[in-house]
């Protein structure tokens, strides 16, 4: 009885989240082709397509940082302080040890994850709700971080930068060639990394058993512990990688501006959930979306280059997301309960049936 | 994976796929050995080349070329945000428009102080037809990247109001104040009225920008040739981003060390009017120098309770950060030096000169750009 109720939810979750993602992928081209068709200007390659999906992949990788955290049920309100160490880690490798890019890179975002398997620990050994204390880690970070730009650097940032980076910031797929045919200048090379981690975050969500078991954990904390599921272990695995991908986005940001700085991150928070509720991802935990994290933040990009190539203040983009927010929150809710109700109907008719046999 | 799940990731491949083809690659030719993107005409990408990959063209600002007028110069001034600071840039660009002859002069901000922002409205602006930048970069540490990217787009930029941090500035010029200096000479003034000795606060904006130590490095030093007459009580910083804040904070060290502080330096607009404010709260005799020239601060001045101010030039700044960059994109004129600092001058306000000191300003801007026109630039006829 039990397994068949996982069951109807469990369809009834991925059937909610096909129509989102549908409407979301078709409001993104709707949205792009109305701004294109309303100013040509829309459309240059250069000047509007490059940068949106830049930062569109900047975002995305943001997002999939707090989808993590949402996936068990928690949050990552530290998301972009610790985009902020995993930027000043490499910054410092790069200026006083001469670390090459990778190497930078690696040491930021492992430094991130350490972030994030401390913050893992506290909410696992005090019980405390994530909410408050990646609150206080953010608080604790905020001020750490300044202190040590404060006091290594004179011009409050790293500024050197290791071969390649200036190249992977400002490069296109253009520089790619398989013969005589080289790939479209308006996608940006850092799509690159940031493909590669949607890849990975696809399989983890779809085929492995990790995955699933955060999945399950978002769920129910308690049946995931009835069935031997490593809760605690889990969750400190899910804020080390909630941590690590908000440092992959932090090494994103130094690679596009040129320069590691204490303001990286500073602008991660909300837009880090956006992504993923907009793509269907639960802020209850237990169910994620990684291609609709994706349409999520295309779709804030979108709007956001759309208004601004119109010459809309970003106060107008501001507006504009927070309504379409409360709508995506809504029909989620509304979806929510008419799940729940469906499956409450199916359960009387179940237990009609099974009271009318018995009489019989 | 479910079926349905399946065609759905199937179909997005698709989309994708699909706007790959419809976008269609470019040939090997065009990108060999380039390690960014190709620079593009800046006539061409003026003109919005709706989503054409722009032609190569060596036509960069400020450098030899064909000479365009000035009608045909889109201007844009960027600030990193809404400030205080700002509000005489909108009359600068039309002036600047007006007086020069200019195609447009747009004023514009990102609302929000972020340089991913500000590279993005600046993006915007580039796609729209603007073909020439004054900028006010959000993050001096990281401005030169965006600095480096119009350049290479083939647009004039000048960096006004502020410097890119460090030696280097990728910028054509920047025309700003001399943020050490001004906040050198405005305790060098509070000290003279302190008659030479006691105790002093600097109230500043955010920590972690680069102007900010620049500002705290000039108080030192001011500080530092009093040969111990002035302590330096404390620098309270991050308190620039709305008055309420600037105004508590001051209250706060007041209420504990009140007694103990004779004057207050503040070297960021929004800090200066939370100190004067919290003062005249607290009514303490303590003196007060402010920076810039807003209302607040003025009105300080003509009553009495703020002993004085370092005014900059806000409108210079722009009016002829508007000029040199279309000159320079006109092809009419070309940098002598390129990066080259100019001071766009700070004057020291009291009650003397509070009613008369705009003129001087004015006075300023035009021997700017005098300048600019015999000294830092190569004109053509």
């Amino acid at each position: 009885m039990a397994g068949l109720g996982l069951a109807i939810n469990a369809r009834t979750l991925i059937n909610r989240s096909n129509a989102q993602l549908w409407v979301l992928a078709s409001l993104v081209v709707l949205i792009w082709f109305a701004f294109t068709l309303v100013d040509p200007n829309f459309a240059n390659s250069v000047f509007v397509t490059y940068p949106l999906l830049r930062d569109a992949a900047t975002f995305t990788v943001v997002g999939l940082a707090q989808m993590t955290a949402l996936s068990i049920g928690h949050m990552n309100l530290a998301v972009g302080r610790m985009a902020a160490v995993a930027a000043m880690v490499a910054g410092i490798s790069f200026q006083f040890f001469g670390a090459s890019l990778l190497v930078g890179a690696l040491l930021g975002i492992a430094a991130a994850a350490l972030l994030g398997v401390l913050t893992g620990v506290i909410i696992v050994v005090s019980n405390v709700n994530s909410f408050i204390v990646t609150l206080a880690m953010d608080f604790l970070l905020v001020g750490f971080v300044a202190l040590v730009y404060t006091r290594l650097t004179t011009a409050a940032a790293f500024t050197v930068k290791p071969d390649g980076m200036k190249y992977l910031g400002r490069a296109s797929l253009a520089d790619i060639c398989a013969g005589p045919v080289c790939g479209p200048r308006f996608m940006p090379m850092l799509l690159i990394p940031a493909l590669v981690i949607v890849g990975y975050m696809i399989w983890i969500y779809r085929r492995s058993r990790f995955g699933r078991e955060l999945i399950a954990i978002g769920n129910s904390m308690r049946a995931s512990a009835a069935a031997a599921i490593p809760t605690r272990r889990r969750v400190i695995q899910a804020h080390a990688l909630s941590a690590a991908l908000a440092g992959a986005a932090g090494i994103m940001v130094v690679i596009s501006n040129g320069a590691a700085t204490a303001a990286i991150g500073s602008e991660f928070m909300i837009p880090s959930f956006l992504g993923p509720l907009l793509g269907g991802t639960s802020l209850l935990g237990g169910a994620v979306s990684v291609i609709g994290t994706i349409f999520g933040t295309l779709l804030t990009f979108v709007l956001r280059s759309g208004l601004t190539t119109h010459g809309v203040g970003l106060e107008a983009l501001n507006i504009s997301l927070g309504v379409l927010l409360l709508l995506v929150l809504s029909v989620q809710s509304f979806s929510r309960i008419r799940g729940q109700m469906r499956m409450a109907k199916a359960r009387m008719v179940r237990v009609r049936a099974s009271a009318a046999g018995s009489r019989r | 994976m479910t079926h349905r799940t399946r065609r759905i990731t199937r179909l997005l491949g698709a989309i994708a796929a699909g706007t790959l083809l419809f976008a269609g690659c470019s040939a090997n030719s065009a990108s060999s050995g380039s390690a960014s993107p190709e620079p593009a005409s800046a006539e061409e990408s003026a003109e919005g080349t709706s989503g054409d990959d722009t032609s190569a063209a060596d036509s960069s600002a400020g450098s030899a070329g064909d000479v365009m007028p000035l009608s045909e110069i889109k201007v844009a001034l960027v600030n990193g945000g809404p400030h205080p600071y700002y509000a005489s840039w909108p009359d600068a660009a039309a002036q600047a428009k007006k007086d020069f002859g200019l195609a447009d002069v747009t004023f514009d901000d990102t609302s929000e102080w972020d340089q991913t922002k500000q590279n993005a409205l600046l993006d915007s602006l580039a796609a729209r037809g603007y073909n020439a930048f004054a900028v006010f970069g959000v993050s001096p540490a990281d401005i030169n990247s965006t600095f480096e990217h119009l350049r290479d787009e083939g647009f004039a930029v000048g960096s006004v109001t502020s410097c890119p941090a460090g030696d280097k500035d990728s910028a054509y010029f920047c025309l700003s104040t001399d943020v050490e200096q001004a906040a050198y000479e405005a305790t060098k003034a509070l000290i003279d009225t302190l008659g030479g000795e006691g105790s002093i606060v600097h109230v500043t904006g955010l920590l972690v920008d680069s102007n900010t130590q620049r500002r705290i490095e000039g108080v030192e030093k001011a500080v530092a040739e009093s040969n111990g007459k002035i302590k330096l009580v404390q620098h309270i910083s991050d308190i620039d981003n709305d008055l309420q804040t600037a105004e508590k904070a001051v209250t706060d060290l007041l209420v504990s060390r009140g007694s103990e502080v004779d004057g207050i330096v503040g070297t960021s607009t929004v800090s200066a009017e939370g100190a004067i404010a919290a003062v005249k709260k607290a009514n303490l005799p303590i003196k007060i120098m402010a920076i810039d020239d807003t209302e607040p601060i003025l009105d300080g001045i003509r009553d009495g309770s703020v002993a004085g101010t370092m005014v900059q030039n806000p409108w210079g700044q722009a009016y002829v950060g508007a000029y040199v960059v279309a000159k320079l994109q006109s092809g009419q004129c070309t940098i002598n030096e390129d990066g080259i600092y100019v001071d766009s001058g700070s004057f020291l306000v009291g009650k003397d000169n509070v009613d008369t000191f705009d003129a001087k300003r004015i006075e300023k801007s035009k021997s700017l750009i005098d300048d600019f026109n015999n000294k830092y630039l190569t004109c053509k006829g």
